[in-house]
């Protein structure tokens, strides 16, 4: 059996990719795409803890948090379509209309 | 199987949140049987009164004895109970102002209501979440609804930027929230609060490095929910690029809500950490936000904008009172609001907390009022045409105001000493109850920063009134449109900062008894 | 060997099995690649598509439209997840369970009543 420590360490770095794509990528859609690869290490950290512990919590905060993360996509591409039509482009660089 | 059960005592504490909810799928189905042209007049008002009837629910509740609800995943107690009635205060004259504002830009849906009652509900089940994935899953109904309402207005390159801004950085604030919750789940295999201390205390001694981390995500991403610095990036650019009425429920509504969680997890947390943990942590947090906030607003000449770092220094001295609930070597404890209930076996540290709860409830009381009010009076003024150029809400907008309309004048001048903290207004009655809190807790030098930087505030509060009564109406100034709800809700929003600045009448005896935090 | 000493040795079949097919997956192409004769043309070097003709690159816009079925199924979809577990404790969550499950289903059809009336599901407009 795998240990459960791999699983957590696997959230950790999936985690730690999402937070520093959106602080670093420069396209829209790429940015909304990590920000669900964070939602989802902390899923997969709930599952292993879940596992270990054996008991229901961390099974059904998934399930939670999935429904969250698909009502938050809907939000999401809507906006970023939003973006889209307003401006022709879904580069963050773009966004500077309101400054200092 | 043995199942629990559940009673209508269980659902009662929802009772603000489904009427509010009932509110918005009446208004949602109705809106697609109107035409384009239909009069939407009633929709406005339908919200206001239904955030009214929401409130007054709200406000009964205050009286119930504290206790778990839902087998502990929701807590009914008097703080939860006033912080809904303060949301419902927000939602009703952020309501009002919206009217006008929707229809000068033809926008008037009942959408963009259903969407306020949702974000509002959202708010009022998030006070009572007693546990971490019912507080994550209540926070994103508020948060969703928002980052929708904050891109409701798709015309203009402005709102949709601002949804972006506030949807990526909201979304990874609570992606950060969530994992520090995993983690302090596996920590101590609980996701109840009240559950979680005594696995906590364990844990801290087995896995401290789990734990700290669990816990330091979780306050950052409550940080970035209530723009504290350093996560407070967004806050200007989103609160100047939302339709103004959707800011004042931001700025009034979702702080307070993001407060009122915060303050929940911490406090029914704190006694399984390092006692010293929470101090440092709100403590630093208070400190650059009370100073980054008042420096940063200083130079604005864009009075959204200058209102958006405002609110970032208020929620620094709102910080200021969350550092004092930690507080572990209280002075002598001294009550303003004449003795506090807690009985002859109360410690100093627990008349000291339910001191400064109040402070802080007082404080968001006051701000909803003031915030919601000056955000009422920028949306009056700005016009559609100007925003694409950014000078809809320049100070000069403000020049003669007070020949041209005294009584916007007078409301916004009103404000402007609340939000200073200048008597006799609410807002210095706010000021005054968490700065003594806080020295009660001892934090002295803390205090003394924030009242020297509310002190620099002045500048900035005070040079609105300034243009509004020393200086000529500008040149070509275009008329000013009146409307009988916005007025109304400034109208309100004027006389409460001023009696409550005066008399807080009822509100001591509600907020005496909203002290109590279920369990402290 | 006796199978119940190793639990591997059931799966000796299958290793066999998946090293040939790896194998004749190698030699086939590679024996085509060598022994078959080579005539390039323009028509031949153009990308495949099911043998109609080419309609230009796949890096194209979608419609909007698309994204929008999309994102009401995505929302419809996975409000579905929370049937599941109810369905499997239907007996014993009872008739409690039951009105709690019409309020969630009410709830969606408040949403679906709204998408339909305001004609998201319309393909053509």
């Amino acid at each position: 059996m795998v240990p459960i420590s791999y699983y957590l360490i696997l959230a950790a770095a999936l985690f730690c990719l999402g937070m520093f794509g959106v602080l670093i990528r420069r396209n829209a859609l790429v940015v909304f795409m990590c920000v669900e690869l964070m939602l989802n290490a902390a899923n997969l950290t709930f599952l292993a803890f879940a596992k270990q512990n054996g008991d229901f919590t961390g099974h059904v905060s998934a399930f939670f948090v999935i429904a969250v993360a698909a009502a938050e996509a809907s939000i999401g591409l809507a906006i970023v379509i939003a973006v889209f039509r307003s401006r022709g482009s879904i580069n963050i660089e773009d966004m500077r209309t309101m400054k200092y | 199987m043995n199942l629990p059960t559940l009673t209508s005592a269980d659902f009662f504490p929802m009772l603000p949140a489904i009427i509010m909810v009932v509110g918005a799928c009446i208004l949602l189905l109705s809106e697609v049987f109107l035409s384009a042209h239909s009069s939407r007049g009633y929709q406005a008002v339908l919200t206001a009164i239904t955030a009214v009837i929401a409130g007054v629910v709200a406000l009964k509740m205050v009286f119930e004895p504290a206790r778990e609800v839902f087998l502990g995943f929701g807590a009914l107690d008097p703080f939860s109970s006033f912080l809904t009635f303060v949301v419902c205060v927000a939602l009703a004259l952020a309501t009002l102002t919206s009217a006008g504002f929707l229809r000068k830009r033809g926008a008037e849906r009942g959408e963009f209501y259903a969407l306020m009652l949702f974000a509002t509900a959202g708010m009022s089940l998030l006070a009572i979440s007693n546990e971490l994935i019912t507080l994550f899953v209540n926070l994103e109904v508020l948060s969703i609804s928002t980052y929708a309402l904050t891109s409701f207005l798709r015309r203009g390159t402005r709102p949709s930027e601002a949804g972006f801004k506030y949807f990526i950085l909201g979304a990874f604030s609570s992606a950060v929230l969530l994992y520090g919750a995993a983690l302090l789940y596996g920590a101590t295999g609980t996701t109840h609060l009240t559950g979680m201390v005594l696995p906590l205390a364990n844990a801290v001694r087995t896995n401290p490095a789990l734990v700290y981390t669990g816990a330091l995500l979780v306050a950052a991403g409550f940080a970035f929910k209530v723009a504290a610095v350093p996560f407070h990036m967004w806050t200007p650019d989103v609160y100047e690029g939302a339709p103004t009425p959707v800011t004042a429920l931001m700025s009034a509504g979702v702080k307070a809500a993001a407060f009122a969680a915060l303050v929940r997890v911490f406090v029914t947390v704190g006694p399984g950490l390092d006692p010293q943990l929470p101090l440092t942590l709100f403590s630093t947090l208070a400190l650059l936000t009370m100073v980054a906030g008042n420096l940063l607003a200083i130079p604005q000449r864009n009075v959204k904008r200058m209102l958006a770092y405002s609110s970032i220094a208020h929620a620094g001295y709102l910080l200021l009172g969350v550092a004092a609930l930690f507080a572990t070597a209280p002075g002598e404890a001294f009550s303003l609001l004449g003795s506090t209930s807690l009985g002859t076996t109360a410690t100093p540290q627990a008349v000291a907390r339910a001191e400064a709860l109040r402070g802080i409830l007082f404080y968001l009381l006051a701000y909803t009022v003031t915030a919601v009010g000056a955000f009422g009076v920028v949306s009056v003024l700005e016009r559609r045409e100007d925003e694409e150029r950014g000078t809809a809400w320049d100070l000069e907008r403000f020049s003669g105001l007070a020949q041209r309309r005294p009584g916007w004048a007078f409301a916004m001048a009103a404000f402007m000493l609340s939000l200073a903290g200048i008597p006799p207004t609410v807002g210095f009655l706010g000021k005054l109850l968490i700065f003594r809190s806080a020295v009660d807790a001892g934090l002295i030098g803390l205090t003394i920063i924030a009242v020297l930087s509310s002190a620099a505030g002045v500048y900035y509060y005070l040079r609105v009134v300034v243009y509004m009564y020393m200086r000529p109406v500008p040149e070509g100034a275009h008329a000013l449109e009146r409307n009988w709800m916005t007025e109304f809700a400034l109208v309100v929003s004027t006389v409460a900062v001023v009696v409550l600045g005066i008399a807080p009448g009822p509100v001591t005896e509600w907020l005496v008894q909203a002290g109590h935090l279920l369990g402290r | 060997m006796d199978p119940s000493l190793n639990p591997l040795a059931s799966y000796l079949p299958l290793a066999v099995a998946l090293l040939l097919a790896g194998a004749l997956a190698l030699i086939i192409p590679s024996l085509a690649a060598v022994l078959g004769p080579k005539r390039p043309s323009a028509i031949k070097s153009t990308s495949f598509e099911a043998g109609s003709e080419s309609s230009g690159p796949a890096r194209q816009r979608f419609a909007v439209k698309f994204y929008v079925v999309a994102l009401l199924f995505i929302v419809f979809d996975v409000e579905a997840v929370f049937l599941y577990p109810w369905a499997v404790n239907f007996q014993s969550l009872g008739w409690f369970g039951y009105v709690e499950m019409l309020v969630f289903a009410a709830t969606l059809v408040v949403g679906l009543i709204y998408i339909w009336k305001k004609g998201a599901l319309e393909w053509e407009s």
